[in-house]
């Protein structure tokens, strides 16, 4: 049997006055599933986030978290199904310190502080944030901002989380550190849904692939198909990242577009020995 | 006499031990463009600061060394959205605030805004109200108020962070081109994979020092793909256990495969 959907979304449209966003947008998320959500620049992907995070309710359609129509919830009530990390993750942070400003969530949903002070650790220490726990989130470098915001949203150990480029800045070491986390809170029976432009990161880390196009819903497929396909992304203004070029160019058998997949493929092709 | 130069230049924030820049000397010539790829933390985004005389001007902190400046220069800092002037209803005022403050004649405001808005491709956002851009789009609209302003020295960190592939892709080759016009250009990214395409020289910093300057070529050495600043391609081949000199783009790799 199909689990119920995490995420659901039925013909959801929005417009900013003139500005029509949204149209007619409907996909369902189920838990565990790690979902990309790519488009070009002004294509409605932060519109979408806002109308799962319930800070914009839909003009048409709906837009369902677990069994709640967000229609019927304030923010700060979805805060107990939905976290996620906006895209100026900065702007999201207030407290005078790391940890205060990751034990903020927890606390407003009403645990004790016990419970609060878990949560916090557990999220500093999935993003290697520990030893910064103490800093101001402003005398953090903007990449570390990010990832404060990030622990954040974990700590509220949501139901659904939902991330607005969460790896800009960031250095190689540190967004594996992020894909780290994140596949650790899915295998929790979370559902994943993450705005990005990284297509290497995206490949890496999340299945499937969701495009908007002005608005609308272009594709909806394996993103292990979608990222080798640059004839179909190109007019959706994305274009294959390096490890789906690759493979593209060496016919390496399957197109794996992971660095691991693609290495050991490249390497079993060549008659070499992977490195560990 | 090369646009910008810095050397031996040390900064300390305020109330930080460690110098967050130490011993840098980097010389960049008219028409060239260098890249600065690093961990995060390194040194980069200060380096920039400093070369646009921000830090320790506005950042406070302590410098030692020689910063010479021959030329304007422009920035765009890595949180885009932070630049907004918050004095323009429109796109169009928007980018015409840099110009405007130069006290140049209106003609000449308006030819530059012109060709900054159609350089990143944000003709069609010229009458949208700036504060509500999507995030690519208010990237777009910072780079193009630089533009603007014509600066001979361009300054740039992460200023591909929130555009689109495409997107990135033409800024990439817009860069190119002001090279190509003689600005001098210094530009920190995580997006190794742009670098070769891009860049004319890379300085890899690591805690704050120059750890190595070279040729694009740097990002498939040993050393760099160990300490993960070597592009895709170069790590894959380098993973599958394949032979050194690894391929630093997916064109070397098809003649590397041939
Ligand atoms: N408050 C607003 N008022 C009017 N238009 C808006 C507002 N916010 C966003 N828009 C417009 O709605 C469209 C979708 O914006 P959105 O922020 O969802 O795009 P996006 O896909 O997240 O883009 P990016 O990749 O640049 O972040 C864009 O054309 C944008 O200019
Ligand atoms: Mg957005």
């Amino acid at each position: 049997m199909a689990l119920s959907p995490a995420l659901q979304l039925d013909a959801a449209g929005f417009s900013y006055g003139a500005v029509a966003a949204l149209s007619a947008v409907s996909f369902a998320v189920a838990p565990g599933e790690r979902v990309a959500l790519l488009g070009r620049n002004g294509a409605g992907k932060s519109t979408l986030v806002r109308l799962v995070t319930g800070l914009l309710h839909p003009d048409e359609g709906t837009v369902r978290v677990g069994d709640w129509d967000t229609c019927d919830y304030a923010p700060e009530d979805l805060a107990r199904r939905v976290g996620s990390v906006f895209q100026h993750a900065d702007q999201q942070l207030f407290a005078r310190t790391v940890r205060e400003d990751v034990s903020f969530g927890p606390r407003a949903l009403g645990y004790g502080e016990r419970e609060v002070a878990r949560r916090a650790s557990d999220a500093l220490e999935a993003l290697a944030l520990t030893a910064h726990a103490a800093q101001h989130p402003y005398d953090l470098p903007p990449a570390l901002r990010t990832l404060a915001a990030l622990a954040g949203a974990l700590a509220l150990e949501p139901a659904v989380l939902v991330l607005d480029e969460p790896t800009v800045g960031l250095d190689r070491a540190l967004r594996a550190q992020v894909a780290g986390a994140l596949h650790e809170h899915v295998a929790r029976g979370a559902a994943l849904l993450v705005v990005t432009h990284d297509l290497g990161f995206a490949a890496e880390t999340l299945d499937r692939g969701i495009v908007l196009d002005r608005g609308h819903l272009a594709y909806d497929e394996p993103l292990a198909t979608l990222l080798a396909s640059a004839e179909r992304l190109k007019p959706l203004g994305l274009v294959p990242p390096a490890v789906a070029a690759l493979s593209v160019a060496l016919e390496l058998p399957g197109l794996p577009v992971r660095e691991r997949e693609a290495a050991h493929t490249l390497a079993r092709v060549a008659g070499a020995q992977p490195r560990p | 006499m090369n646009p910008l130069t810095l050397e031996g230049v040390e900064f300390h924030y305020p109330a930080t031990e460690a110098p967050a820049l130490r011993d840098v000397s980097l010389a960049v010539a008219a028409g060239e463009i260098v890249a600065l790829v690093g961990k995060v933390g390194a040194g980069a985004s200060t380096l920039l600061l400093v070369a646009a005389d921000l830090a320790p001007r506005i950042t406070g902190g302590r410098l030692t060394g020689t910063v010479r400046r021959r030329a304007r220069s422009g920035i765009v800092l890595p949180t885009p959205w932070t630049q907004l002037s918050g004095m323009a209803f429109t796109v169009w005022d928007e980018v015409a605030f840099g110009p405007a403050n130069l006290g140049w004649p209106g003609r000449e405001i308006a030819r530059h805004v012109e060709r900054a808005l159609e350089r990143l491709e944000i003709a069609a956002l010229a009458e949208r109200d700036p504060a509500t851009l999507s995030g690519g789009e208010v990237q777009r609209v910072i780079l193009a108020g630089i533009l603007a302003m014509d600066p001979d020295v361009v300054l740039l960190d992460e200023p591909t962070a929130e555009l689109d592939p495409a997107g990135a892709r033409a800024l990439w080759r817009l860069v190119r081109v002001l090279a190509g016009e003689g600005k001098a250009i210094v530009v920190a990214t995580s997006d190794l994979d742009a670098v070769p395409a891009v860049a004319d020289r890379v300085a890899w910093l690591e805690q704050g020092a120059v750890r190595a300057m070279g040729a694009p070529d740097l990002l498939a050495e040993e050393a760099t793909c160990e300490a993960g600043l070597g592009t895709t391609v170069a790590g894959v081949w380098r993973a599958a256990g394949l032979a050194a000199p690894y391929p630093l783009t997916v064109a070397d790799a098809i003649q590397r495969w041939r």
